[in-house]
């Protein structure tokens, strides 16, 4: 009987160094915590320090919330209405019709993508100077067309709008003539001489074969007397 | 001030990549009484990044979203990302409006059942709160 009273003395209040009150028990948050001191003892009370228990102070209200049309508080009606209304196209071309090449291709293809300039940023901070004579030595290039392998790279993919027009193209021309030029004096003649030397090669190669095909006709013709040997008789 | 410093980029860039047009086709059939000029084209794509370099000052305000880096190298036209921005903005806008709707109409109801079963306590809990919202 003395021990089970012992047992009870160790978890009586009176052990506790606080004596009859509640244990103080570090709280970060005391928002949503029990607002009430208990006690006990003599006379045991609960003595409510809040109004409601796990009563949590409201939010504080603000002006601007998703249930107002942010569009319009912002004043981009105009411009939504804008973007939405007219037709956007798909493709990059599209939004810079003036530049060169295939550019609607992804650029991971070809190692030209914006995201591995990002990742990996090019060595920079050194001045750009003109090259010197003996660095310009370095382009000093053979004459002579491009190699097929790399006149591919260089095709545009021709535009459907173009329908009504016929190009004639001719085997060895190069696609490059195709594009508009808007370009210097220099660079227009030497295109200008570019396809003059190229007609007059095709002129010469086409005299030539007529010759041929005469010469072949007047061998095989029964009024050249250096014909056949079967009209000797 | 800033979509000046962009025009004179834009007209900088336009102008350098036309001068790597000519170069390309200088070099697609290359004769050589036109190294003179290909050594003048290559010494223009010097002072093309020079001139490209200054600019940069003008226009480090100019911040460009990273997704719209994505759109251009999937061969996308940028403009379709402000597009699909303001659409998503638009559909966020909807959507946190109809929950903003959904918890008022879910308190009030809560308000008036409550009121019902503990008048006491919500008379309390309203005083308390010093609560005009109105319950519907």
């Amino acid at each position: 009987m003395s021990e089970q009273f012992r047992k009870v003395e160790q978890y009586s209040p009176k052990s506790s160094p606080r004596g009859s009150r509640s244990p103080v028990v570090p709280r970060q948050d005391s928002t949503g915590t029990l607002k009430a001191t208990i006690s006990l003892g003599k006379n045991p009370s609960i003595v409510h320090t809040g109004p409601f228990y796990l009563i949590k102070e409201p939010p504080t209200e603000s002006d601007l919330t998703g249930a107002t049309n942010l569009m319009a508080h912002y004043g981009l009606e105009h411009s939504y209405n804008k973007s939405s209304g007219r037709k956007v196209r798909d493709t990059l071309s599209s939004f810079l019709p003036n530049l060169p090449g295939q550019i609607d291709s992804p650029g991971h293809l070809d190692n030209s993508s914006l995201r591995s300039v990002i990742d990996k940023p090019p060595i920079g901070g050194k001045e750009l100077l003109p090259l010197s004579s003996m660095q310009l030595s370095g382009f000093r290039l053979h004459p002579g067309a491009l190699p097929e392998q790399y006149r591919l790279m260089n095709q545009v993919p021709q535009k459907k709008k173009h329908k009504h027009k016929k190009h004639k193209h001719k085997p060895g021309d190069t696609p490059s003539h195709q594009e508009s030029t808007t370009t210097s004096d220099v660079a227009s003649s030497a295109e200008k001489k570019h396809k003059k030397q190229k007609r007059h090669d095709d002129d010469k190669e086409r005299k030539k074969r007529k010759k041929e095909k005469k010469k072949k006709k007047q061998k095989h013709s029964p009024e050249h007397p250096s014909g056949s040997s079967h009209m000797d008789m | 001030m800033t979509s000046q410093a962009l025009e004179n980029l834009e007209a900088q860039l336009e102008t350098f990549i036309e001068n790597i047009r000519q170069i390309k086709i200088i070099v697609g059939d290359f004769q050589p009484q036109g190294q003179n000029v290909l050594n003048q084209k290559i010494q223009t794509v010097v002072s093309g990044l020079q001139e490209i370099d200054k600019l940069k000052s003008q226009v480090q305000d100019v911040h460009v979203p990273l997704e719209v880096f994505d759109y251009i190298d999937s061969g996308r036209n940028p403009q379709l990302y402000t597009k699909d921005c303001m659409e998503k903005a638009m559909n966020k806008n909807e959507t946190v409006r109809g929950k903003i709707d959904a918890y008022r109409r879910f308190r009030a109801h809560l308000m008036v059942e409550l009121t019902s079963v503990f008048p006491a306590e919500m008379a309390k809990y309203r005083a308390i709160r010093g609560d005009e919202r109105p319950m519907s």
